[in-house]
């Protein structure tokens, strides 16, 4: 089964977002931050990861690029999901490796969307 | 708004009826909710205090505009950009540099017929720039038609929701193509003008349009009644230069009459005009003549008699 890392500090965010991500036949992971998330992806990349932006302890940029540089760091498929809307910051998040980008706030099927846009699916 | 009511079953089967007659649509026997959903908008936006208040007026006045409006509403497809990435596979694999191959570098016109909000007929636009390194002087007049409403209003304006820009379109294509507006997002003028877009009856004759050489009709077919399908497709088929193509939903086929076309091997939906071929098939007795305002006020006359 495919795996997702679900990364946002919000519980309910994350609660939302996995069970449409368990729905879409994934297995999901839950981290809070772009710290617990990268200790995760060192002990397994997951096949996608879906990356708030804003966080405390490491935000998702900065975890996207650390990601990256990381053995491995290539293969997982990263969708950002934050509510951040610019363009700059969409193509600062682009830059730094994420596949696509979901603006919140999203719906099961602009998840499903994106997911299959990357490939996913 | 006040005054949101049920539907009452002799509204539906009405409604039902109307939409048959106008726009050759079945809406089939259980979409209340969706009818409710899809007129309450519309019902605010003209000023009735209600849905009923709206549906009665229609049906005792016979106003040909606000049936127009209504059936526009009732029809109008659920679309995303890309939908079926398939047929559109077709169009920049085969259909387009065969074009560009036979016509030398001539003017291309494709129609993207029952366009609704437009989401098909810019998602071509934007296929067709990135062609341009493969296909030099790639020149092609994209139009789309649909009945007079609110989302054909939307596609001239070139604006979309937060989550129309989310279904199906690559976050490549919305930073390439689009602004921001508040929460809208807008198609950037440079493809916004390489596209055009009218207002058309899609069951009225088709001539004024003139000749095109590909024509997307995708995901609207199965959704005619058999007679309706059969008044389209002819008259699509008289509006595709020979050698020209159908581009149909990479699921749906024509069935018993082949308009002229033959299937392109391989390619599921996708169908190429013969040489020389005028479309006359045998008249249909189950074709209904174009509807009038005669067909329309018949409509409302046996309406009158449900509500007594």
């Amino acid at each position: 089964m495919k795996t997702c890392l679900i990364v946002d500090d919000s519980r309910m965010i994350r609660r939302v977002a996995g069970r449409i991500v368990k729905d879409m036949g994934f297995e999901t992971i839950e981290a809070a931050n772009g710290q617990e998330a990268l200790d995760a992806c060192l002990v397994e990349m997951p096949h996608a990861i879906l990356l708030d932006w804003n966080m405390p302890v490491m935000d998702g940029f900065s975890f996207l690029k650390t990601l990256r540089a990381e053995k491995d760091g290539d293969k997982p498929i990263v969708l950002f999901c934050t509510s951040e809307r610019d363009i700059d910051k969409i193509i600062e998040a682009l830059s730094a490796g994420a596949n696509e980008y979901i603006m919140k706030p999203f719906d099961s099927a602009i998840i499903e969307s994106k997911f299959q846009l990357a490939g996913l699916l | 708004m006040r005054g949101a009511l049920t539907l009452k079953p002799s509204y539906y089967e009405a409604l039902k009826r109307l939409t048959l007659e106008l726009a050759g649509v079945n809406l089939g026997s259980d979409h209340t909710f969706l009818v409710e959903t899809r007129l309450s908008g519309l019902a605010e936006r003209e000023g009735y205090d209600s849905l009923s208040t709206m549906i009665e007026e229609l049906f005792t006045s016979g106003q040909t505009r606000l049936a127009v409006q209504i059936v526009s509403a009732l029809v109008e497809r659920d679309m995303h950009f890309f939908r079926d990435p398939k047929s559109f596979e077709h169009l920049t694999e085969t259909v387009l540099p065969a074009l560009h191959e036979a016509r030398g570098g001539g003017r291309i016109r494709i129609l993207s017929f029952g366009c609704a909000s437009g989401q098909e007929a810019y998602g071509v636009a934007m296929r067709v720039m990135e062609l341009a390194d493969r296909l030099p002087n790639l020149k092609i007049d994209i139009i789309g038609v649909d009945y007079p409403s609110q989302a054909l209003e939307r596609a001239k304006e070139g604006r979309y929701t937060h989550f129309e820009v989310q279904r199906g379109l690559p976050v490549q294509d919305l930073v390439q193509h689009f602004t921001r507006d508040n929460e809208d997002w807008v198609i950037k003028p440079a493809l916004r003008h390489a596209v055009e877009f009218k207002e058309m009856h899609l069951l009225s004759s088709l001539e004024s349009l003139g000749q095109f050489h590909a024509v997307m009709f995708r995901g609207a077919l199965p959704h005619y009644s058999s007679s309706a399908q059969v008044r389209v497709l002819r008259g699509l088929a008289n509006l595709v230069q020979e050698f020209g193509y159908l581009i149909l939903g990479s699921d749906e086929t024509l069935n018993n009459i082949n308009y002229g076309f033959d299937k392109v091997y391989g390619k599921s939906g996708l169908y190429r005009k013969r040489e020389d071929e005028i479309v006359e098939p045998e008249p249909d007795p189950n074709v209904k003549q174009p509807t009038d305002r005669k067909t329309f006020e018949r409509t409302v006359r046996k309406k009158r008699s449900i509500s007594g």
